[in-house]
């Protein structure tokens, strides 16, 4: 085990895969905002020179790029910035890249990774904080992968990279600079397999990315008042470990869902739904959705952390949840 | 004319491309199809002359306009009218449909019916080709209306920045159409009615050729192939193709008739209200009259080699209305890759 950084466990997994497959290039961008003097920026700076594009503005096109080149098997890691911005290459990943492989049935495949960081992260104010999650699971032909941690955000980029379907890797600024333990060499942890980042039996909390986070931290003074929340980390949207959440709540019976996408056809709107139509008999009480709330970010920070989700808001609904 | 394989090859390609289309007409009018869709006719010249330069390591991106693409890269006819109906043995299992035949067999893996969407898709292929070292470049075959989306202006920038093998073949086919500020139709809104005037502002590589000129367009891009595979660098051509008088309307329109060949040698036989359109425009006609009067080929020729390609897409039309029409269960089939 090491010790490091999301965006360091990230940089690490490119690394690895740019040392393993030549078919793997990228768009250089900030790389995760790591800086110059780390090994793996380093190594991928001297080693894959001529694998690195370093880009202009302009989203679309490098979507479009990396989509086209993914046709002939060219894996282009594509870090787009904030969120927002990729609402400028949409059109290019939810109707180009997303749809290839379905359009030709089945015989062109889109291996590309746009990597994304989404959300509330202290005076982003309106265009620098989108959550594109929800919207984009509603595209089909999308891989959604989103982390919470450093072992899972380097697990689950090897798995991005490797993959033959788009996939949209969202994290989160305020995930970037936090540190964990990572275990030494390379490994993919597959998608679709959520993981239980907490054991209880009194409710339970599912989540993904930096709400994770929160709910790990809520569920630590949880505990003080004799309240035991299971959380279950999603990991990745698509696919979806049904199976996980629904184990969960056949546990502890109560559900609460995190998401920081405002609450109309939200992340939580779909876990809620998909335990209602799948496990509505496993549930004590009705389940509840803890959303950002259905507005506009504003810049000022007090505002945002009024409008999302955070620890102490979790703690108080999951008092309610459980009273 | 030195090579007469190869004229009388692109000749083939233009004629079946046009004979192709009439049988869409056709299919349309009989109400086999639904939707809208776009003919090729008029334009032959321009995708017929420049598949003549392109191997197997090329990859070509087209648009909603890309019937005449296909039938010129060699996909066969019955597989494409196949899935202009929507049909299990079309191109895309009959899932993609007229304004998405798509043949990853053959080098042409998408197609992307919205404006401009090809162009960075082909800087794409340009991209893989450069860093496997392929040899191959990427195409983009294009309407002047991609100018009026910003995507575009993205990808010259891009291809110059990133030194991509691509050309870039915007074929304009505005001269003669009547412009939308006077009651016409679907076609651009550019203040010059050009745009070639864009890539040069970024120091590429330009060139414009007469895209109702099979000769010219196939002299010229065979040069520029050459020229990108050697060096690396995009290279641009505007190729202005006199509109069909078809493609006046909203829908498809065949107001000059079927095809009669020997116009190219009978004028006589040429009257109406669309004469200067089959003596002066039509390229199926104008590379007939070229091959014709440069030896390469006889009336004959010319007249045997349309009722070979007439049989052709008689056989395609009868496979294409015989092929099944795909099961619902298949629509859940090829989301995600690896799912099956």
């Amino acid at each position: 085990m090491t010790v490091m950084t999301h965006s360091e466990a990230l940089v690490e997994a490119i690394r690895e895969c740019m040392d393993e497959d030549p078919n793997v290039a990228l768009v250089w961008g900030s790389l995760m905002g790591v800086g110059g003097n780390n090994d793996h920026v380093q190594h991928i700076k001297t080693d894959f020179a001529d694998r690195i594009f370093h880009p202009p503005i302009s989203e679309a096109a490098i979507a479009a790029i990396a989509t086209g080149a993914a046709m002939d098997g060219v894996r282009t890691i594509f870090p787009m910035g904030t969120a927002s911005f990729m609402f400028r290459a949409w059109d290019q990943i939810i109707h180009e890249a997303g749809a290839a492989h379905y359009m030709s049935n089945g015989a062109v495949s889109v291996p590309a990774v746009f990597h994304v960081v989404h959300g509330l992260r202290g005076g982003g104010s309106v265009q620098h904080s989108q959550s594109p999650q929800s919207m984009l699971w509603n595209a089909p032909g999308i891989e959604i992968a989103m982390p919470s941690c450093p072992a899972d955000a380097k697990g689950l980029m090897r798995t991005a990279i490797k993959s033959n379907n788009p996939t949209v890797f969202i994290d989160h600024q305020k995930l970037n600079k936090r540190s964990g333990e990572v275990p030494d060499g390379p490994y993919d942890i597959p998608f679709g397999v959520a993981d239980v980042k907490r054991e209880g039996k009194d409710v339970t909390i599912v989540a993904a990315s930096l709400q994770v986070v929160h709910a790990l931290e809520a569920a630590e003074a949880l505990a003080e008042n004799g309240i035991e929340p299971e959380i279950v980390d999603l990991r990745s949207l698509v696919p979806l470990d049904e199976g996980a959440i629904l184990r969960s709540v056949g546990k502890t019976g109560r559900l609460l869902v995190v998401d920081e996408a405002p609450p109309r056809c939200s992340v939580a709107s779909e876990i809620v739904a998909t335990v209602a139509e799948k496990g509505m008999d496993l549930l004590k009480t009705p389940p509840v959705r803890l959303n950002r709330m259905p507005v506009h970010v504003p810049a000022n920070v007090a505002l945002e952390d009024f409008v999302g989700p955070n620890t102490d808001r979790i703690i108080e609904v999951v008092k309610q949840l459980c009273d | 004319m030195a090579d007469k394989e190869r004229f009388l090859d692109i000749f083939r390609h233009m004629i079946l491309i046009r004979r192709f289309e009439e049988a869409v007409f056709d299919f349309h009018e009989q109400k086999l199809f639904g939707g809208h869709y776009h003919l090729y006719i008029g334009q032959e010249a321009t995708g017929a002359a420049v598949m003549a330069s392109l191997g197997d390591n090329d990859r070509i991106f087209s648009t909603h306009r890309n019937h005449g693409h296909l039938i010129a890269r060699g996909v066969d006819p019955k597989n494409a009218l196949a899935e202009i109906l929507n049909r299990a043995d079309g191109t895309n299992g009959g899932r993609g449909g007229t304004f998405h035949l798509a043949d990853a067999s053959v080098g042409m893996p998408h197609t992307s019916a919205l404006v401009g969407g090809a162009v960075p898709l082909a800087a794409g292929a340009g991209f893989a080709a450069k860093l496997q070292k392929s040899g191959g470049i990427g195409v983009s075959m294009f309407g002047d209306g991609c100018f009026e989306e910003g995507v575009v202006f993205e990808t010259l920038n891009l291809a110059r920045m990133w030194e991509l093998p691509v050309i870039f073949v915007c074929e304009n086919n505005t001269p003669g159409a009547v412009l939308k500020s006077a009651g016409g139709n679907n076609t651009s809104n550019l203040p010059e009615g050009r745009v070639m005037q864009i890539p040069q502002a970024l120091g590429m590589e330009c060139h414009e050729v007469d895209g109702g000129d099979a000769d010219a367009v196939d002299l010229l891009f065979a040069d520029c192939a050459a020229r990108v595979r050697e060096t690396g660098q995009p290279v641009f051509i505007e190729a202005l193709t006199e509109r069909w008088p078809g493609n006046y309307f909203s829908f498809p329109s065949m107001v000059t008739g079927v095809t009669r060949v020997s116009m190219a040698w009978d004028g006589g036989s040429i009257s109406g209200e669309y004469e200067d359109w089959f003596r002066e425009h039509d390229p199926v006609l104008r590379f007939a009259r070229q091959l014709i009067v440069g030896g390469v080929a006889t009336f004959g020729d010319i007249a045997g080699i349309d009722v070979e390609v007439t049989e052709t897409i008689e056989a395609a039309k009868e496979f294409a209305l015989s092929s099944p029409l795909p099961g619902t269960d298949s629509v859940h089939s090829h989301v995600l890759a690896g799912e099956g």
